[in-house]
């Protein structure tokens, strides 16, 4: 936050926040942030899956028989730890970024927001399930 | 009769004629236990050590001058009362800006960063006296009203992980203002300000720590603000293909 032409007295050097980055609440603020990195690798898995999809029988059983992987088995595992950190933490701050009024409508109770929010996080989470389970198709 | 408190202070100490970097000094005083962080600091500069610097006015958390770091977390030191703490409290100046001396930091990066967001109400043609006063719904005033309660102590900036590893972002105080104004059913240059956020260190360098929030005493909630205009920005940039924006404002 330095001021961009000369300063009038000689200062002393910024320093970073106190507790930044290993103590108070930023360990968990870069969990976030890290966890972030499972968020984009998944979508991309999940996009291929639609790839495979549409390429027929053959390539979807293909790829279906590469998330029984043992490797894809663990990934998974520690992904579905970090995105359901990632979800925590975002579902607990989200309502607090929302406007006063969404729209037409004023904003839900806080406790509208993340009912829901909780309520779209575990119905992809089952229909994913089921889905790549074989249950769906 | 209240009866007195031992406390030990440990208090950064920075004369720029003198030191090359800021050391600490350990001040053991007594003091009331209804006393706020600053009452103690006004006692040491009083009577125990005249030079010691720092900076404050109207004691009601007002005005925004008190802000510094206490026991590692920015207060504003009239507003944070002596109990919150133990027997040794540490007081640094605020984190993220140069220190002119002891608990006094630069505040001029932080103007900088204000004026480059435009925070007033921008239009395209002034209105005429006779058309009357502007009219507002409380809707429409409840839309910005929690944004324009900001006292300008920075706090916000000195709990940011991002204003210390960016140089450029415009910050959370400054970013809140400007989406202040854009929702400001009187204003007329969201397009403008929009192009700001936009740029560097604008919105979308915010990746959330949300730590301004939490340190604000007056909940103004820089990072909804700034979440709210990164959604704002997104709209803005992909209707601006289809909808012709509006023109000079001023």
């Amino acid at each position: 936050m330095k001021p961009g032409g000369p300063m009038p007295t000689r200062t002393a050097d910024p320093r970073p926040p106190d507790k930044y980055p290993g103590r108070g609440r930023y360990p968990s603020y870069l969990a976030f942030g890290a966890s972030g990195a499972f968020l984009m690798i998944s979508a991309l898995l999940l996009i291929r899956g639609v790839w495979a999809l549409g390429d027929g029988g053959a390539a979807w059983d293909a790829y279906r028989g590469a998330l029984g992987h043992p490797i894809s088995l663990v990934y998974h595992g520690v992904a579905f730890i970090g995105l359901t950190w990632f979800a925590l933490r975002l579902f607990r701050l989200f309502p607090a970024t929302q406007p006063y009024r969404m729209g037409p409508i004023k904003r839900p109770a806080d406790a509208v927001l993340v009912a829901g929010l909780y309520g779209v996080f575990f119905t992809v989470l089952a229909v994913g399930t089921l889905f790549l389970g074989g249950a769906l198709l | 009769m209240s009866q007195k408190l031992k406390k030990t202070f440990i208090v950064t100490r920075f004369d720029p004629d003198k030191d090359e970097v800021p050391k600490t000094q350990t001040y053991e005083i007594e003091v009331e236990p209804d006393w706020k962080i600053l009452d103690a600091l006004n006692h040491i500069k009083d009577t125990v050590d005249p030079t010691l610097s720092h900076r404050w006015s109207c004691r009601m958390a007002v005005c925004g001058s008190c802000g510094m770091t206490v026991n590692g977390e920015p207060k504003l030191t009239c507003k944070d009362p002596m109990s919150d703490y133990g027997d040794t409290i540490e007081v640094a100046p605020l984190a993220n800006f140069p220190v002119v001396r002891d608990l006094v930091v630069e505040l001029e990066g932080f103007m900088e960063r204000f004026q480059e967001v435009k925070p007033w109400i921008m239009v395209a043609k002034e209105r005429a006296v006779e058309e009357g006063t502007t009219q507002q719904s409380p809707d429409e005033l409840a839309d910005f009203k929690q944004f324009s309660m900001c006292i300008n102590c920075m706090l916000c900036y000195a709990a940011c992980p991002v204003v210390s590893n960016e140089p450029d972002f415009i910050g959370p105080a400054a970013l809140a203002l400007g989406h202040r104004y854009n929702q400001d059913s009187r204003d007329e240059g969201a397009h403008v300000r929009n192009e700001i956020f936009r740029g560097e260190g604008g919105v979308f360098s915010c990746s959330f720590a949300n730590e301004c929030s939490e340190v604000c005493p007056k909940s103004v909630n820089p990072s909804g603000a700034i979440q709210q205009a990164k959604l704002g920005n997104v709209i803005d940039w992909a209707t601006s293909f289809v909808v012709k924006r509006g023109g000079d404002v001023s």
